[in-house]
């Protein structure tokens, strides 16, 4: 809502600038549709009984008492901010009808081969839900993301800076779609480094040309896990793509126990031996080494005795 | 029946005819220190496998009974160590050893490659296979007489103890007849061989503590050949013993007579005068920490490698031996490491060879049993290799 102080000779002329001052808009999703809802408002000079806000009452203006009511100089009410107010949903409608209206001003222009457009993550529902405040349905958010996604496909070199913006609004903070995982490379001394993760375990690996040596934590294999599957997990990249006595690892590895701990091996290990030989990353994912296994701890609950186990029953 | 299942937890087969047979060349007196046989099995003679089990060499943990007959690998440490065996009976000198190395690295089996030598050299050998029996009040003491500070015999190990020793060393005790006049409670004949003089020892437990004495005074006499002396499980005893004296405080293991008599050996206080070795092998698996011999293969490794020590005696370790400490001064130590890859490859073959490794013997293999064994530990090998067969 916006208040609006108009006088009666300069109502006509006042409107516009005094409504430029968005009151209250939290979003810039608010803030776009002010501009497009002041084409609604009336010009005549009579007040529109029935249809409009009663105007608001002040009274005195001078504060006196029992002396003669004069005419108001100013008159005020409440107007509603878009024409949408008196839809369920008006913001969603607002932001609905503009993207419409982009799309229909700038449908004609080029578009990128189908498949060639920017890959972008829009906010999903709740977001959008928690940045308008309103009950919007999935189905009807999905009419924006379509229309969004053929704004995208507006070709980059003729994209309007009107829709660039527009777009903008949608756009997730931090895009997952443009997270490029860092190369690992060969050092000068021909070393590759790769880092692992697995529960709570952190390993780094160094994988260098050699004969078969494995040191982690300056300890052989045998003096660090106690079960022949936990050293054969921490070297499983180079049994799976036979490279046992091609490589020497040099691992540090901390956090977690020893299931973590061999398995954030595989990981680092994979990880730095693609370093040496990329073709192998498909041999490697095959054999699971590519893969971070993000299951952790889940966490204990109120009210249970771990994560899902309830208390037994007792008799009062 | 009592001690019937000890006796079937500690059996040793050593034969097992559902193996196949492997020709090997069998291990010689001329062969003991021929660097072309490193990474290779060679069969044990049969009357040294004897020997060998009198002398209770064989442990029932190792897999003798996976295979035809006894074989062992001959590595690098085990030449070197037949070099140096060799080198004190050519000069009559002796030398002091401690084998020491990670779990299952093959320090038993490097003792028992010592006793093989021992034997195919026509040495006299004195084991003591577990040192754990003298130590954990599992056998019977009682005190000696007219000693002081007061030490304990256990007459019913050492009767034992003497009829292994004449069983393990009968060939070349059955040559050797007393030459010394002994004082012993029993009479003895004067020209009896040293057989029978064991024998008698082992018969009557009471006198079988002096029967030692007089064994060892013959045996260390002029003209008799070389000794091996050789103790498994070390850090049993280095400190005290669980037995009590009769103000039922805890005897140290140095107040037993077989034990004090061993620490004087390997102190270099028992001289060897014919020649030998004293050869003792650490326990990774159940010896209790020694905080003495810690230091002890610490430093010796740091002399031999660098001429120089480094690690110092900690003023605030409460747990040095002080008596185990002059034991160790000095000592030489074999560390023992994981094989190498052409010793590991020659020991996979035999087991393939023998029908219990069923794939094919190759250089990804050997490399993957080799690694995944913390850098060739020969133990964790066999447990990958052998024990682990899906």
């Amino acid at each position: 809502m916006k208040v609006a102080w108009v006088s009666h000779g300069l109502r006509d002329g006042l409107r516009y600038a005094s409504s430029s001052l968005p009151i209250g808009s939290r979003t810039g999703l608010r803030r776009q549709t002010i501009a497009k809802s002041l084409k609604q408002l009336s010009t005549s000079s009579g007040l529109r009984g029935g249809i409009a806000a009663p105007e608001v009452d002040f009274g005195n203006p001078r504060g006196q008492e029992g002396g003669e009511k004069l005419k108001p100089e100013l008159i005020m009410r409440l107007v509603p901010e878009s024409p949408s107010y008196f839809t369920a949903q008006p913001r969603f409608t607002d932001n609905l009808l503009q993207l419409e209206h982009l799309l229909q001003r700038y449908s004609s222009l080029p578009q990128v081969q189908p498949g060639e457009a920017p890959r972008i993550a829009w906010r999903n529902l709740l977001e959008y839900r928690n940045a308008v405040g309103e009950a919007v349905k999935a189905s009807k958010y999905h009419m924006i993301i379509n229309i969004l996604n053929r704004l995208n496909q507006i070709h980059p070199s003729v994209m309007p800076a009107e829709v660039t913006e527009a777009m903008n609004q949608y756009k997730r903070v931090i895009n997952p779609l443009q997270n490029f995982q860092k190369p690992t490379f060969v050092d000068q001394n021909g070393k590759a480094l790769g880092v692992g993760r697995r529960k709570s375990s952190t390993a780094r690996a160094w994988v260098i040309e050699g004969t078969g040596e494995v040191l982690i934590n300056g300890k052989t294999l045998a003096e660090m896990f106690g079960r022949i599957h936990d050293r054969e997990s921490a070297i499983w990249a180079l049994k799976a793509t036979e490279r046992i006595d091609k490589y020497n690892v040099w691992a540090l590895v901390s956090g977690g126990g020893t299931t973590g701990q061999a398995e954030a091996l595989t990981l680092a290990v994979a990880k730095a031996l693609l370093a040496h030989e990329p073709a192998l990353k498909p041999a490697l994912r095959r054999a699971g080494c590519i893969t971070r296994d993000m299951r952790k701890v889940e966490r204990k609950k109120p009210g249970h005795v771990k994560a899902r186990k309830m208390p037994g029953w007792v008799k009062r | 029946m009592p001690g019937e299942r000890k006796a079937i937890r500690k059996r040793i087969v050593l034969s097992n005819t559902n193996a196949l047979s492997v020709q090997m060349e069998d291990l010689e007196k001329e062969t003991l220190t021929d660097r072309r046989l490193i990474g290779s099995v060679v069969g044990l003679p049969e009357n040294v496998v004897d020997s060998l089990r009198a002398a209770e060499a064989f442990r029932p943990t190792q897999v003798w009974g996976l295979f035809r007959r006894p074989g062992v690998l001959i590595r690098e440490e085990s030449v070197v160590l037949g070099e140096k065996l060799a080198e004190a009976e050519e000069t009559k000198g002796s030398f002091r050893m401690v084998i020491d190395g990670d779990r299952i690295s093959g320090k038993s089996m490097m003792l028992l490659h010592a006793m093989t030598t021992a034997f195919l050299r026509g040495w006299i050998v004195v084991n003591i296979p577990d040192a754990q029996e003298l130590v954990i009040a599992g056998t019977e003491y009682a005190p000696i007489e007219g000693t002081s500070p007061i030490m304990y015999s256990q007459n019913e190990y050492t009767a034992n103890w003497l009829g292994q020793i004449a069983k393990a060393n009968n060939t070349v005790l059955h040559g050797l007849q007393l030459s010394q006049k002994h004082d012993l409670p029993i009479p003895i004949e004067n020209d009896m061989s040293l057989v029978r003089l064991c024998e008698l020892g082992a018969r009557d437990k009471e006198v079988s503590w002096p029967i030692f004495k007089a064994f060892w005074s013959e045996i260390t006499a002029a003209g008799r050949p070389p000794i091996l002396v050789s103790l498994d499980s070390l850090g049993q005893v280095l400190q005290t013993s669980m037995y009590r004296d009769a103000a039922y405080k805890l005897i140290h293991s140095h107040d037993f007579a077989i034990v004090a008599h061993f620490a004087d050996c390997l102190s270099g206080k028992n001289r060897l005068a014919n020649g030998g070795a004293v050869i003792a092998a650490t326990n990774r698996s159940h010896d209790p920490i020694s905080k003495s011999l810690e230091l002890a293969v610490k430093q010796s490794l740091e002399m031999k490698q660098g001429g120089k020590l480094l690690t110092k005696r900690d003023p605030y370790e409460k747990k040095y031996d002080e008596r185990a400490d002059r034991v160790l001064q000095g000592l030489e130590i074999l560390q023992l490491k994981g094989l190498s890859k052409v010793e590991a490859r020659g020991l996979m073959e035999y087991w393939a060879k023998s029908g219990v490794f069923r794939s094919r013997v190759d250089e990804k293999i050997v490399t993957e049993k080799w690694a995944v064994a913390g850098n060739g530990i020969v133990g964790e090998i066999e447990r990958n290799a052998l024990m682990m067969r899906i």
